[in-house]
């Protein structure tokens, strides 16, 4: 029975610094792909390259066009960063004008969905997001 | 001086029921794996390692949600079986017995024995906290892993709200989501119709040989009576 509690305790002490732990050192990276993606200086190329796989397809087969050559029509607005919120490997940033969610994948975090707009307790409507 | 085979048998239901237990959950952290990357891979996402998925708030979830409700279980039976019975079964005191009985028949105050636990002896506080240290360890207990099935369910349910494109929520509005209290209920649920099962079936039914169950000749009517 000893052995249980401790367990119970070492792994809910685990759980507590493992979530607080990632959270902090990733931060940091996921504030970097937002504000590269929202970068107006930014080539159409490596705003592409910072979309995760699956939504650079959506938006090449809805466009039916290279990304390099749509991305720039999407209303990105970019702006403050107003929140950055990092819940296992999904994540959300809101700047003062956009909202956009990521996912962690083996080279880094990208963009799942770009350009989107709060529609309270619905999902947010977003110009480009993947299936 | 207990020999090596001696310790073994005379600890075999705590050892054989440790082992079941790391079986099982390394099965459940097998197979969650794959469940979970199965559901990654529909969502278009990147399937994650094993030692990601079992550190990560949607395995902590599956695993404290279930233990809760097992030391639940526990707690209320230890506590429900001092102030109520049933006619017949093997779980339970004999009718007309109800309550915490007296020192004599548990061995406490004057009635304490020489080879009686140290706080059964010392008397006072000790002995009245001792008198209800498994209850309430269980409640404890019960308590901690509820806590932390809330915790690791709060991180995964924003995991599934991100996924979903929509906003996480703060850990007090959590506890007020159904999703918590759908999972709480779900376990709770089953653990109370485990233990009413057993309580009457072991009226009528019997397991010869298992100290869960009258002896098999005994008669339906026979309260508390165990093999």
């Amino acid at each position: 029975m000893t052995g249980s509690v401790l367990g119970a305790g070492l792994a809910a002490a685990a759980a507590v610094l493992a979530l607080g732990g990632c959270a902090s050192t990733q931060d940091g990276d996921v504030r970097d792909v937002a504000a590269a993606f929202f970068d107006p200086t930014a080539t159409p190329d490596a705003r592409c390259d910072l979309l995760a796989p699956a939504t650079r397809e959506a938006l090449e087969s809805d466009e039916s066009a290279p990304c390099p050559d749509v991305i720039g029509e999407l209303p990105l607005d970019g702006g403050t960063v107003e929140s950055v919120e990092i819940w296992g490997s999904n994540a959300q940033v809101r700047t003062t004008g956009d909202a956009v969610f990521l996912t962690e994948t083996p080279t880094g975090w990208r963009v799942v969905a770009a350009a989107c707009e709060s529609r309270g307790e619905a999902p947010y409507d977003c110009e480009v997001e993947g299936p | 001086m207990t020999g090596r085979r001696g310790f073994v048998k005379d600890n075999a239901l705590g050892l054989a029921f440790g082992g079941f237990f790391v079986l099982t959950l390394v099965g459940q952290a097998i197979l969650g794996t794959a469940d979970y990357n199965a559901q990654q891979v529909t969502n278009g996402l990147e399937p994650v390692s094993f030692l990601d998925y079992v550190t990560s708030s949607s395995f902590g979830v599956d695993v404290m949600e279930n233990w809760q409700s097992e030391y639940l279980q526990f707690f209320l039976y230890i506590f429900a079986t001092v102030w109520l019975v049933q006619r017949g079964s093997a779980e339970s005191k004999e009718p007309g017995d109800e309550g915490m009985e007296s020192d004599q028949e548990q061995r406490i105050g004057e009635h304490a024995r020489a080879d009686s636990p140290a706080w059964v002896r010392a008397g006072g506080w000790r002995t009245t906290l001792f008198s209800r240290s498994l209850g309430l360890v269980m409640g404890v207990l019960f308590l901690l892993t509820w806590v932390a099935s809330s915790v690791a369910g709060w991180a995964a349910y924003n995991g599934e709200q991100l996924a979903e494109k929509q906003d996480p929520v703060s850990w007090v509005g959590y506890l007020g989501e159904a999703d918590f209290w759908n999972r709480s209920f779900q376990n709770w649920q089953s653990e109370m119709l485990a233990v009413g099962s057993m309580a009457v079936l072991s009226v009528y039914l019997r397991q010869r040989g298992s100290p869960e169950s009258k002896p098999v000749g005994a008669a339906h009517a026979d309260t508390g009576e165990t093999g």
